[in-house]
Order: structure tokens, then sequence, then C-alpha cells
């Protein structure tokens, strides 16, 4: 794969060698708030592990794949080596240094204001700059995406730019505009309290930079997934892509539409008037238009492939789909999931359903659901297909994939719906650990119990992920089955029914969307943060978590 | 089109119609629910009935200027200050009395406070609001900043504090429960994230080696009103809720150096 092969990988084992450890820390914080007996149980303790935790799952793991999923895509869907290579490995190291500040600030308890922050609070100046250089590194892989893909056009003129390259690339212009809020946040406004410049941080300017980033971010952690459903998955089914038009229309829909909406998680704040909120709920509802656009096309892809298959009758071509492959098992279980967790989301954001579940562990049980469900059980699938191409020895085995893939869809459904359900019950989120001997608490003890038991399922799936990860990597290629085809160099892309000889230039490059996405970023967040400047001032006195 | 459609109703809906109506009164205007939409609601009508005069607990609050103000706080003028104070508070900022803090390595800005507190009579102790009389902001400025960099007394408040098992609700003993879970069932949040030693709170003093005396008569005192100026009521909620053996048992807890970490350079005399 055009020496991409060592470059993805690096990436990948980053991403997956620090999963399990936050899968660990996660299974811990599930006992800790539980009524069952917990080692170590310390308030603070916890705290610094949900930071990890949600560092490394909502910035590293996700990151990481990205990035070398980006890469893999890039020499494999336009067949030809990367251009910038030295400059890859550059923002390679530069994000693991971040990383490396971030979490180990955080494992010396200097950090313990959770992923997302949580201003007036303060933390060591070392995890800022350490998820600062993590993002910031990102942003050399951005250029890289952009630049391969102008390239290649310049190349080919007139030519469709291959559908995976032009959603990879849609998802590097996601991650700026995504990653502009934390940014500004972290330049603007905290930063310069970390460095003692200032003793005052002000909370509302923060927040309101942050719901920028906040909910756009998770639109680039689904693309991966996004991309494997179109791009992947009807050729392990054995069919073809229902409509590539279709697909590069929902790209762009998701790069336009996942930024102005972020203010959702803000229903609360008192900083903000009713007029925007409501603007933003209208406009997170049409993040469902991609969304069910995406469902209509893979089914009639899958379809395809059934009906192929040799699947009859209405149903039929669904058992004849090749439920044995990781690809189509794990789509299959990330849509359940997807389906479960985006009617929850249509209540987290409709603006006054909102109000019964909001700061409930309802919210984060849903966003388990969706991010650690339907997105990270595709990055599993991915990894499956990567890995024999990557390492050029198969993949040890199919069956434990499978297995882990089964105890991954189960744990987070036994983890996730009594959470749900504890939510709607009143349980806060953000909460240590519970005084089960009150009346009003005890009613969740039991649903607390089975997510307990889900976490310890999680715990097994990412253990085996692990396994077989390390088992593909380091086999001998003597140990190669014969049952077990040899794999194919280049990953193998799906062909659209009618593959594209000519698209519109509006479907073959992100100018005009770019145009239309800062328009609307102007409209839906000018306001609400430019009357921090000259209406509003919402300074409060920075509280440092680690007062030296 | 369409979206665009949808956006203008969306507009349309969110800046000229929900925000006209409230729990509180009746419809607005347009011009003023357009201004609460925006989020500019303050000062759209007087308070529909007369309020009670508030009782400020406190004159300080920390706002940017105050914490400057201390921060600049000259030790060595301070130290001259001082003088006033070692007779009761011991020379070397270490106290030797029951009814007595200490001040050595207490944070700048809770001296700070409390001497302002004292001087606006807004704390009681007869010798103390006379003193304080005496000294001008900045003097008690100068003489926080002094004490707080005395070396020997309290130890410094890091959050940073080694991981241990039992500091969760599970806990039974009452005081490591309520200095590290607190009592969600009475409201009454951990002692411990606000005073050390796992938490920190600017005009919240750290009580790691405190008197154990000191702590136990300030609690009462907090319980009963008798003391009342903490800015947001807490102290005051939270120790009503306390029985006199929580107390006693905390104001130990937080006196007996094993339990907070050894002080910084020699230990404080016991015998409280």
């Amino acid at each position: 794969m055009f020496r991409a092969n060592r470059l993805a990988l690096a990436h990948y084992w980053v991403a997956f060698g620090l999963f399990l450890p936050a899968v660990v820390l996660g299974a811990w914080q599930m006992l800790m708030r539980s009524p069952l007996p917990a080692p170590l149980d310390d308030s603070n303790l916890y705290y610094a592990s949900v930071t990890l935790h949600g560092t490394v799952m909502a910035y590293v793991l996700t990151t990481f794949f990205v990035m070398g999923f980006g890469y893999a895509v890039t020499a494999t869907s336009l067949g030809r080596p990367i251009r910038g290579m030295p400059a890859a490995w550059v923002g390679f190291g530069i994000c693991l240094m971040g990383t490396l500040m971030a979490a180990s600030t955080i494992v010396a308890g200097r950090a313990s204001v959770l992923y997302t922050f949580y201003p007036p609070l303060l933390a060591s100046v070392w995890f800022y700059a350490g998820v600062f250089l993590l993002v910031g590194g990102s942003m050399i892989w951005v250029v890289l995406m952009i630049l391969n893909m102008s390239l290649w056009k310049r190349e080919h003129p007139g030519a469709p730019v291959p559908l995976a390259m032009f959603a990879i690339t849609a998802t590097a212009y996601l991650w700026v505009w995504t990653a502009s809020g934390v940014a500004v946040e972290l330049l603007g406004v905290i930063l310069p309290a970390a460095f003692g410049m200032t003793r005052q941080i002000d909370a509302g300017l923060a927040r309101t930079l942050f719901s920028v980033t906040l909910h756009a971010i998770v639109y680039f952690w689904l693309m991966p997934a996004y991309i494997a459903f179109y791009t992947l998955l009807p050729q392990a089914a054995g069919g073809r892509l229902y409509s590539d038009k279709m697909a590069r229309l929902v790209f762009i829909m998701f790069l336009v539409f996942s930024l102005p909406v972020g203010m959702h998680h803000l229903f609360a704040d008192p900083e903000h008037g009713v007029g925007f909120k409501f603007l933003q709920t209208v406009f997170t509802f049409f993040v469902v238009l991609p969304t069910l656009l995406t469902v209509f096309t893979i089914c009639a892809s899958l379809e395809i492939a059934g009906r192929a298959r040799g699947g009859r009758g209405w149903f039929g071509w669904i058992g004849a789909l090749p439920w044995r492959e990781p690809m189509m098992l794990a789509s299959g279980l990330s849509l359940l999931m997807l389906g479960l967790g985006g009617f929850g989301g249509l209540i987290n954001m409709s603006y006054a359903m909102n109000s019964m579940i909001h700061n409930t562990s309802w919210v984060t049980a849903h966003f388990h659901l969706i991010f650690g469900g339907t997105v990270v059980i595709m990055y599993f699938a991915i990894a499956y297909e990567m890995w024999p191409r990557l390492t050029g020895k198969p993949l040890r085995s199919k069956t434990l994939a499978r297995w882990q893939l089964w105890l991954w869809f189960w744990g987070m459904l036994v983890t996730t719906i009594p959470w749900h359900i504890a939510g709607l019950m009143g349980q806060p989120r953000r909460v240590a650990n519970f005084d089960y001997s009150m009346p009003l608490v005890a009613r969740t003890a039991a649903l607390v119990d089975v997510s307990v038991v889900g976490g310890g399922i999680l715990l097994c799936s990412a253990a085996l992920l692990i396994v077989i990860l390390v088992r593909s990597h380091f086999a001998e290629r003597s140990a190669v089955r014969r049952a077990e085809p040899a794999p194919t160099p280049g990953l193998g892309y799906a062909l659209a029914v009618y593959p594209p000889l000519r698209v519109p230039a509006a479907l073959n490059g992100f100018a005009l969307w770019n145009v239309v996405v800062f328009i609307l970023v102007v409209a839906a967040y000018g306001y609400p943060i430019g009357q921090f400047f000259f209406l509003k001032a919402h300074s409060a006195p920075a509280y440092d978590v680690t007062r030296e | 089109m369409l979206l665009v459609g949808l956006s203008v109703v969306a507009f349309a809906l969110g800046f000229l119609v929900v925000g006209r109506f409230r729990l509180d009164g009746p419809p607005l205007g347009t011009f003023a629910a357009f201004c609460r939409s925006l989020g500019l609601d303050a000062d759209l009508a007087p308070a529909s009935e007369p309020q009670p005069p508030l009782r400020t607990p406190s004159g300080v609050a920390w706002t940017a200027k105050t914490l400057d103000f201390i921060a600049a706080g000259d030790a060595t003028h301070g130290a001259f200050v001082a003088m006033n104070c070692g007779a009761c508070h011991g020379i070397d900022g270490v106290s030797h009395s029951a009814l007595v803090p200490t001040l050595a390595g207490l944070d700048a800005a809770v001296i700070y406070k409390e001497l302002a507190d004292y001087r606006s009579d807004k704390r009681l102790w007869g010798v103390m609001n006379a003193l304080a009389k005496a000294l001008s902001p900045q003097d008690a400025a100068d003489v926080a900043a002094y004490y707080a960099r005395l070396p020997g007394g309290l130890p410094a408040v890091t959050g940073l504090d080694r991981p241990a098992g039992g500091r969760s609700l599970r806990q039974t003993d009452p005081a490591l429960r309520l200095v590290f879970a607190g009592d969600p069932a009475r409201g009454i949040a951990p002692c411990g994230v606000c005073h050390g030693p796992s938490g920190y709170k600017i005009g919240a003093p750290a009580l790691g080696h405190q008197g154990s005396d000191y702590i136990e008569r300030q609690t009462a005192a907090f319980a009963t009103g008798a003391r009342a100026n903490d800015i947001d009521e807490q102290m005051r909620t939270i120790a009503a809720q306390l029985t006199p053996d929580e107390m006693l048992a905390v104001a130990i807890f937080y006196s007996a150096p094993a339990s907070v970490g050894a002080p910084r350079s020699r230990g404080l005399v016991s015998g409280f």
C-alpha cells in the first residue's frame, strides 16, 4: 500500500493501545457509581478517571483512528503514494507528544476537569497544551488530505474524485471547522488563565465556543463509519453501492449541517436567550436528512447484494447477506444501535423535551450508545478489514472477531439501556457515587448493577479486540491457514451501480460548501459569541483544581 | 429552497413567538420578545413585589480586582503589621490556644476576607473587630501575604492527594464519610472539596492541622447563625445539619496530622 502501511498501523496502534486502558477505567467507573463494592473508591480518583477515559475516547482514539484511516484511504483510493509522507510522520509525532502530555497530567491528578474542560475549573497548563498539540498536530493530516485530493484533481481534470477520497476530505474539512471552537476557546480563554495571565475565566464565552466543537465533533467521529457504510460494506456484502451521487450529497450535508447545531448542548445555559436555542434546534433536525438518506442508500445497496446472492422475496435478501463477514455483521449491529441512539438524540435536541433529561444519566447513556456503539463498532470492523491488508497476514480469526463484535453489541445494550432508564428516573450525571440508602436513589440500584455487568462485557470485548489485533499482527507468515485466502493488497472499494463518469463540480469539491458552512456558522454563532464582547461579561474566578 | 424556508420559519418562531410567552407574566410585545430571545431580558419589567432588604454576608466579592489586590500584598510590610497578631496567633503564626486559629500557611484570600468581615462587623469577635478596624485594606492584604508565606504552620492545599480506598459514600466512619463524600441525603457536600485535602475554593480556609477546638467552635457558630459571613450561606446550611458528634469527629479529623499529610517543615504543637 505504497508505504502508507506503517503510517496507518502506527496511528491505529496508538488509538487501540490507549483504548483498552480507557475501557478498563470505564468499567471501574461503572463499579464506582454502583451500590457494589469498588476497589480504590476515591471520589477524586473518579473524576481523574472520567477525565482520562473521556480524553482518550473522544480525542485520542478518534483522532488517531481517523488519521490512520485517512492515510490508508488516500493511498488506496487514489492508487498512488501519499504526497507529503514526512509531514505525516511529523504530525503523528506532534499528536503523540500531545497525547502523552495530556494523559500524564491527568494521571498525575492535575487535570480532573473532564474532557469538556468545564470552565471556570482550571487544570494544569500541561493538560490543555497537550490537547492543543493533539488537535493542532492533526491539522497536518487535514492539509495532507486536502493536498492529496487537489493534486489528484489537477492531474485528472474532469474526473470524479474517488468517493472514499471525497468523503475523507469532507471529514478533514469538517474537522477544521469543528476544532476551530475548541482551539479558540483554548487559545483565547483557557490558556491565558492556565498560564496565570488572568485570574478570571469567562465561562459563558468558553462554553459557547466549546459548543461549536461539541456536536460537530460527533460527526467527525462518525465519518469513518459512514465511509465504511458507503465504500466498504457494499463490497464486503458482495454488491454495489446504490448511488454514488447520493453518497457525495450525504457527506456534503454532514459537513454543512453538523456545524450550526451545537447550542442544543446549552439549552439550560442562562447566557443565551431562547431565539438561537430554538433556531439551532431546527438546524439540528436537518441532520436527520443525511442520516435517513444513508439508511435508505445502504439498505438499497444491501438489497442489491442480497438479491445477487440469491435472496428472494420481500425480506429473503436480508438472510442471504454474508453475516459471517465482520464488516457486514458490525454494520448491521451499528445501524441497530444508530436507530436506538438516534431516537434518544431526537429527545436531547428538542428544546422542550431536553429539560426532562438535561444533566441526567440519560445523556451519558445516549452518547455511549451512539459513539461507543454505532461509531466504535465500525472502527473495529474497519480495523478487521484493514489489518490483513496493512500487515500482509490474515485476520486471526474471523470467528473471534464475530465474538468480539457481538460482545461489544450486547455489552453496549446491557450497559446503556438501564443507564437511560436511570437517567429518566432522575439520576444525575458527573456524580462519583450515590447514596443508595436514600429511597429516591435506591430505585436505580438494580439498574446500575445491570450496567456494571454491561461494563464487564465491554471490557472483555475490548480485551478480545487487542488479542485479535496482536495475534494477527505478529503472526508468522507461515501461519497463514489454507482456508484463508491470501489478503489482497489495497482496500477494495465498492463500485456504484452506475459508476460516475462525470459529476457536477459541486459534488467533486468543497469550495462552495465551505462558503455555505461559513455563512451558517456566522448566522448561528455570530451573535451568541459576539454578545460576550459588548453586552455581557460572565467572568468568574478560575478554580484551579491543582493549586500549587 | 425548502431548507431556506424552514430556516426563515424557525427564525420567526424562535425570535418572535417562543420568546413572547412566560411562566411568570403576561405575553410580551414583539420588540420585548425579540430582545428576550437574544437573552436580553434582565430589565424588561420591575420586580412584581417589593423584596425584603438583603443581608449581605460579606463585603468581599471575588472579582479580578480584589484577587489582584490581595496577590499584590507586600509581605515585608505585612510582617510589621503582624506584630499586632503574634500575642494570640503565635509569634510564628502557629496558635497555641484553642480559641485562636493558626495563620501561618493560611491562604492570603482567606485572611484578607476575614479581616474585611471583622472590619465591617460581618463576623463578630470583639478583639478582632477592634484590631481589624485599625487596619486599612492595604494593611490587610499585606499581613495576609505575610502569613500565607510563613512556613511551619498549615500545609499547603494542593488538591493532589494519593488516591485511597474508602473515600466514597461506602465509608462508614462518619468523619471520613463527611470529609470525602459528604451526605447527599442531607444536602451536605464533602468538606474536603473546599477545605482540603482533595480540593480548594477561593475564600475557604484549608483546615488540615488547624486546631480541633477552633474548627468545632466555628462549625457550631455557623450552625446557630452566630457566625454568618459565608458568602453563599453554604456553611450555615451544612453546619445546621450536622450533629455535635459529627462536628467533633470532623474537627478531630482535620486537626490530626496523620490524616491530612505532613506539614511543610516543623509540626504543629499538638495538644488541642
